[in-house]
């Protein structure tokens, strides 16, 4: 709460943005949570709406074509061949640090969930080592050289199946036929500062419940292992979309949060 | 009648800003890729991704090197043989490592640069991915991307051919998957005697046996295998009955649509005569079985393409000159120019 009060305070200056110039860094914070808990993988469970009580063991997904909007309404586009970033749970990779961000004061930022068509089209073009990370990550179908956009694994209970059961989400696009690539728009009560001294955090709150029980109910009961279906992907892919929140900004230098 | 693409492009490659005195400066230029005047335009851009000699030498030496593959031994020439137009003759399914076998037929890789979905269910929309199906494919060549990059990475050689055949060397992803596709894409097939005839080239004719299979082709035939790749790319379900082992859904696997069911991409029939066995699972071993199975063993179901349902029943009626006739023609598309061509021959 501290943090968020020193933040406020400083986008308060009404003169800031004449002294902000050169460049500097965004860090992006990914902070997976279930329904406002901590995400703790192999330990704590969460029962949803749904009367599902899940255990997760992993959670990771793609997040690309990062965009900051300033005051006045320009965007800013990161370099869209190093706008890629595998976020883990599991590997407790969760920060996106986003470089060289011309100086402004930034009221909103889009990015996208997976790899949109015209990344994928490119073929090996601009792959740069992100089939690698992908690999590492768990986030490649081999079988159809694409990307799962999330991978969310766990094991769940419920009224109907009691014994512990594996649950495995797996979303990305489905070849030519079905595009699940999505993008989120969130505004930044906080403005981001950035210039050559000042380089913001923003601390998103990903609500990871939101995947099965978000505004389209998936039920694990029914089916516990979706990974290519049309009906339950786009839902699983509009829910994804709607997970993330701006939680605070913290303008400063950027080394502590 | 043909024309190609010539562009030379001299890309003076080598450490330029060595002062060692003696500096190795190899040339590499760029290949003319041909784009056959009777085929519909290429799908591959060239211009993202243009063959030049030292990639498609790259390109041609991955593809036959068994180090792409988990136990050093499976090549992608090892299902892909030249002389049956790359495909695995005598196997019902591609062989990979370990003696595993795969639940479908090795497709031929001559002309992708003209389609644009890859694979029998299309799993993957631009030729350079394609790579990475079989090469992570646990019962083909059952390794990883990563794994693969790092043994090409520690090998002295690669590392100069990486660096020799791109601007921005390095053994990288991006260049593996450029230099294997370099060498597809000069893989057209294009000059078996119906091209020549079509193209009216050195006054090849067809017998009249050819000129009515062919006439037969389009009156029944062509609607699928359409234009002179002979496959509109299209995926349809063409009444196979399902193997009760396997039950392939086909397309159905990549679209998660329960209207894909059974539909798998309409093949080329180029060469056709050397890539026996015949469809996805390979399950027949001539094209009279195929064409018997034409006339007599479509099997009904709800995702049945509608070509093969009509007023006069299931399938594609024929009787058996008519299938002589075609099978003569087919033999037409036999290219013995591309089978023998040692640009693409392994040794």
């Amino acid at each position: 709460m501290l943090l968020v009060a020193l933040a406020a305070s400083c986008s308060s200056d009404d003169d800031a943005s004449s002294d902000l110039t050169g460049t500097g860094t965004v860090i992006i914070e990914f902070d997976n949570s279930m329904a406002g808990d901590d995400l703790l993988l192999s330990a704590s469970s969460y029962t949803n709406s749904q009367n599902e009580t899940l255990t997760v063991t992993r959670l990771n997904y793609i997040v690309s074509n990062f965009r900051l909007t300033d005051e006045d309404g320009n965007i800013f586009t990161y370099p869209k061949d190093d706008s890629y970033f595998i976020t883990s749970e599991e590997t407790g990779s969760t920060e996106v640090v986003l470089t060289d961000i011309p100086a402004g004061k930034y009221t909103s930022l889009t990015f996208g969930i997976g790899v949109d068509q015209e990344k994928y089209l490119q073929g090996a073009e601009g792959q740069g080592d992100f089939l690698s990370k992908a690999e590492e990550n768990n986030m490649m179908w081999s079988w159809q050289a694409g990307y799962k956009f999330l991978n969310f694994e766990g094991t769940f209970t419920s009224p109907t199946v009691t014994e512990a059961t594996n649950f495995q989400i797996h979303m990305g696009s489905h070849g030519s036929s079905l595009d699940n690539y999505k993008e989120t728009t969130l505004a930044l009560e906080t403005e981001a500062l950035v210039s050559d001294d000042l380089s913001p955090i923003i601390h998103l709150v990903v609500d990871a419940s939101d995947i099965l029980d978000g505004t389209n109910k998936i039920s694990l009961s029914e089916q516990a292992v979706i990974m290519v279906s049309e009906e339950k992907s786009p839902k699983i892919a509009a829910n994804v979309s709607t997970m993330f929140s701006v939680d605070h900004v913290h303008n400063g230098d950027g080394s502590a949060h | 009648m043909k024309y190609l693409l010539w562009i030379p492009l001299l890309l003076v490659l080598g450490s330029c800003h060595d002062d060692s005195g003696y500096i190795e400066v190899e040339e590499d230029e760029r290949l003319a890729v041909t784009i056959p005047s009777n085929f519909p335009p290429m799908v591959y851009d060239i211009e993202e991704n243009p063959p030049t000699k030292l990639g498609f030498a790259l390109g041609k030496k991955l593809f036959y090197d068994g180090k792409l593959s988990a136990n050093g031994f499976i090549s992608c020439g090892f299902c892909h043989e030249q002389r049956y137009s790359f495909t695995h003759h005598g196997h019902q399914f591609s062989h990979g490592i370990d003696d595993l076998e795969g639940t479908r037929n090795t497709p031929s890789i001559a002309n992708m640069a003209f389609f644009s979905e890859f694979a029998w269910d299309g799993a993957t929309s631009h030729l350079d991915l394609f790579p990475i199906i079989p090469i992570t494919n646990e019962v083909e060549m059952g390794e990883t991307m990563t794994g693969v990059l790092e043994k090409l990475q520690a090998d002295s050689d690669y590392q100069k051919a990486f660096n020799a055949a791109f601007e921005d060397g390095g053994v990288t992803h991006e260049n593996f998957l450029k230099a294997i596709a370099q060498f597809m894409v000069m893989m057209v097939s294009y000059n078996s005697k119906y091209d020549k005839y079509v193209r009216n080239e050195d006054g090849v004719t067809l017998t009249e046996q050819e000129l009515e299979g062919l006439s037969i082709f389009n009156e029944k035939c062509a609607s699928c295998h359409n234009t002179d790749l002979f496959s509109d790319g299209s995926f349809r379900n063409n009444g196979l009955p399902p193997n009760p082992n396997i039950n392939d859904l086909g397309r159905a696997l990549v679209s998660g649509s329960a209207e894909d069911n059974y539909k798998f991409k309409v093949p080329s029939l180029r060469n056709v005569a050397l890539t026996a066995p015949y469809m996805h699972d390979g399950r027949f071993g001539s094209l009279e079985s195929v064409l018997n199975f034409y006339q007599n063993g479509v099997q009904d179901s709800p995702t049945l393409d509608p070509l093969l349902k009509t007023e006069e029943g299931l399938g594609i009626s024929l009787n058996d000159t008519e299938k002589l006739a075609l099978i003569a023609f087919l033999n037409t598309l036999t290219d013995e120019e591309f089978i023998n061509d040692e640009r693409f021959a392994e040794y």
